[in-house]
């Protein structure tokens, strides 16, 4: 009874903020600034020809580099509550046709990965499409029963982790010391910066995005047992 | 150097330590040790520097990476953000002294600290600077979702079972706020076109698309600030925390939502909001006084009646909206000194007693408020620091709390709304009743109470008396804090 409740009034909640947003978008004011002219106009200055990357990377860089610490706080916490390694067990499904397709998938995935990367700075692409396709790549290898290295507690493995993050401060840091603004890069280099930038993240991104699936918790052996039982 | 160059280093020296925590995590006591005593004294530095600079040269702003806004984004430093600089960089290098304390007692003992204690740590100052700092709603939405992340994982660290479950229920209220807050920030841009906050004040108006990002935005943060009936994920996640968690969670992560709030409504849209809407949410805060401090005072476990007057203390700051809304241009400048004033004192006050009461639960080996019996004569430092902090929280005079209450009184007597200082009133004999019930307990005699007390660093009473007696000086010197923090504040303006 209760859950019904309070399943009503959150269906109640829901209809009366759709109802409210549908009637506030039909009589929207036109804005008075248009950010998408101003990002058209300062694109020449920005060393991408894409106003995506531009923005992400050079106008908003800062907003870019408190995400990137968003993803690797998430990453720490999955860390820091990850199981002990003789809770683990391997997870994976056995069948031929995956491993033979997987195995095949896996070197195009990465090129793909560093097309988009690579893309970025002239299309959509970029930092974080290049990164998920990385680590989706390394989630599939994992569910077909190949080794994937563990992102475990290794300094190696946090030192991926990490690397975008500590490119990324070095070159903050870098143009406070130079004198300029926080990630004012400078004219002649933004391009050649914010492509840096970008593929050390592509690599953090697809280990923090990977670290995330490998360390969660796994099913416990109850769980499976009677998951096995049902299946008989 | 000037506060303009200084403000980006606010955030540039916690991340840079963020990160060197990670990589470092495996390394030995000693040298995390060092390398986070660098980095509080760093932090310090700077906060000072940076008060003392906007102190001087009035509002600095820094447009970041060379773009000034709408195309850029700025961070901004006016007084009220300098001085939330040095609180967090005061509160924090306390509790993380604290931190290193326990773990280092932890370790003699055997037991093991947990892991990425220290990244999580200095993400959250992170956060919490970004916030006082921003100058665009979308970055402070970036802000948020870091703050929550990372007091989420904070308070998971505690391990057990309780924690991991408290903490899944604070990420959930935490989301459901960032995402009130986000569809907020998206209409605002889809209404005006820019996200910048000056930029915004100078163009917002009262329509239909304004008020509902305004009310989606206040109800998030509402959420985020544990507003009662909306604070039921804060008692379990800061009471189940581990200690210096605790304090920060309920001095500084709860405030950071708050802060937004106070922009919004008084610097950003001062024109949209509406007298009935702050009428509203000071009725609420009413109830969160009044019903978290009974909770309090009905708590058996000691961490949790702490936690309960979080709740309590919280109320005050939404009192302050019916008292500046739709009032004379005197009730609204004592309102928002009273309301600025609580949010230092209750900081450091609560994370004060916050640590004591950690330190005596370490004591006593159990963190129910009966078990304190005895603890009195063997605990006395603890314990002073836990009443001195009371003394602010209560509002006795002369301290901190005192001085916000008062001026939130007079702000009530000056706007012809006298109900609200039955509130003030029932909330103070409130919090006089559970800060005076651990008090009876501590004083009990138990009879065999002669092995049973663990011995406790030194250390840990200094930290906790320092901060406690921060929350009472603030009592005797606030008029200088005061005057540089409402210092340009649009609120103020009818005045100065």
């Amino acid at each position: 009874m209760k859950r019904r409740y309070r399943h009503l009034s959150a269906g109640a909640v829901s209809v009366a903020l759709g109802a409210a947003l549908w009637h506030v978008v039909r009589v929207r004011p036109t804005p008075s600034v248009s950010v998408a002219s101003l990002v058209a106009d300062a694109l020449p200055a920005s060393g991408v020809s894409h106003n995506v990357t531009a923005v992400l990377l050079n106008f908003r860089s800062y907003d870019t580099l408190l995400e990137v610490a968003v993803l690797l706080a998430a990453a720490v916490v999955a860390l820091a509550l990850r199981d002990e390694p003789s809770a683990r067990s391997p997870a994976h499904v056995m069948y031929v046709a995956l491993d033979a397709f997987v195995w095949r998938l896996a070197p195009l995935l990465v090129l793909v990965a560093a097309y988009l990367l690579w893309a970025g700075s002239t299309r959509p692409g970029g930092a974080f499409q290049a990164g998920s396709v990385l680590a989706g790549a390394a989630v599939l290898l994992r569910l077909s029963g190949l080794k994937v290295t563990a992102v475990d507690h290794r300094l190696a493995s946090r030192g991926a982790m990490t690397f975008g993050l500590v490119m990324f401060l070095c070159v903050a840091i870098g143009t406070l010391l130079a004198g300029q603004a926080l990630l004012e890069y400078p004219a002649k280099w933004a391009g050649a910066l914010i492509l840096l930038i970008e593929a050390a993240l592509t690599i953090s991104i697809g280990v923090v995005l990977y670290s995330l699936f490998d360390n969660a918790p796994q099913a416990r052996v109850s769980d499976r047992e009677s998951e096995r039982q049902r299946e008989r | 150097m000037s506060a303009q160059s200084l403000l980006p280093w606010m955030l540039m020296v916690p991340l840079s330590w963020a990160t060197l925590m990670v990589l470092l995590a495996q390394q030995r006591d000693a040298i995390t040790r060092v390398v986070n005593v660098v980095g509080a004294l760093v932090l310090v530095g700077l906060s000072v520097a940076l008060y003392a600079g906007v102190a001087q040269e009035g509002l600095a702003v820094h447009a970041l990476g060379g773009w000034s806004a709408p195309l850029g984004i700025a961070l901004r430093a006016d007084g009220l953000a300098a001085t939330l600089v040095v609180l967090t960089a005061v509160v924090s290098s306390a509790c993380g002294l604290y931190a290193m304390t326990s773990e280092r007692a932890a370790r003699t003992n055997g037991k093991s600290a947990p892991r990425y204690f220290w990244p999580l740590f200095w993400l959250l100052i992170t956060a919490l600077n970004g916030i006082w700092l921003a100058g665009d709603l979308f970055n402070l939405y970036v802000g948020l979702e870091l703050l929550g992340l990372s007091a989420v994982g904070l308070v998971a660290l505690g391990g057990s079972e309780a924690s991991l479950s408290s903490a899944l229920r604070y990420l959930m209220a935490a989301l459901l706020g960032s995402l009130a807050y986000l569809l907020g920030v998206a209409l605002m841009y889809a209404a005006y076109g820019t996200l910048a906050l000056p930029e915004l004040a100078e163009l917002i108006t009262r329509e239909p698309m304004t008020q509902l990002a305004i009310a989606l935005m206040t109800v998030g943060l509402c959420l985020k600030t544990a507003l009662f009936p909306l604070h039921g994920w804060l008692p379990p996640a800061h009471g189940v925390a581990l200690t210096p968690v605790s304090a920060m969670l309920s001095a500084l992560v709860v405030k950071g939502s708050f802060y937004i709030l106070f922009r919004l409504w008084f610097e950003v849209a001062p024109d949209v909001v509406t007298p009935l809407a702050a009428q509203g949410l000071g009725i609420l805060g009413a109830g969160a006084v009044l019903w978290g401090g009974w909770q309090a005072l009905r708590e058996s476990s000691l961490k949790m009646l702490v936690a309960h007057s979080t709740v309590a203390q919280l109320g005050y700051l939404f009192i302050f909206f019916p008292l500046a809304v739709g009032t004379g241009a005197t009730a609204a400048a004592l309102a928002t000194q009273g309301m600025l004033l609580h949010v230092v004192a209750h900081a450091l006050a609560k994370s004060a007693m916050f640590l004591a009461s950690g330190t005596l639960i370490a004591s006593v080996g159990r963190g129910g408020v009966a078990d304190l019996a005895g603890v009195g004569r063997h605990m006395p430092m603890s314990l002073f620091a836990f009443g001195l902090a009371g003394v602010s929280l209560m509002g006795l005079p002369p301290s901190g709390g005192f001085n916000a209450k008062w001026l939130l009184l007079q702000s009530a007597l000056a706007s012809g709304q006298w109900f609200w200082l039955l509130v003030l009133l029932g909330g103070g004999l409130l919090t006089a009743g559970y800060v005076f019930r651990v008090f009876r307990e501590s004083f009990l005699e138990s009879p065999d109470d002669a092995g049973q007390f663990t011995k406790t660093p030194r250390a840990y009473d200094l930290f906790a008396l320092t901060l406690a007696a921060m929350s009472v000086a603030l009592g005797l010197a606030s008029r200088a804090p005061l005057r540089f923090m409402t210092n340009g504040l649009a609120v103020m303006a009818g005045v100065q």
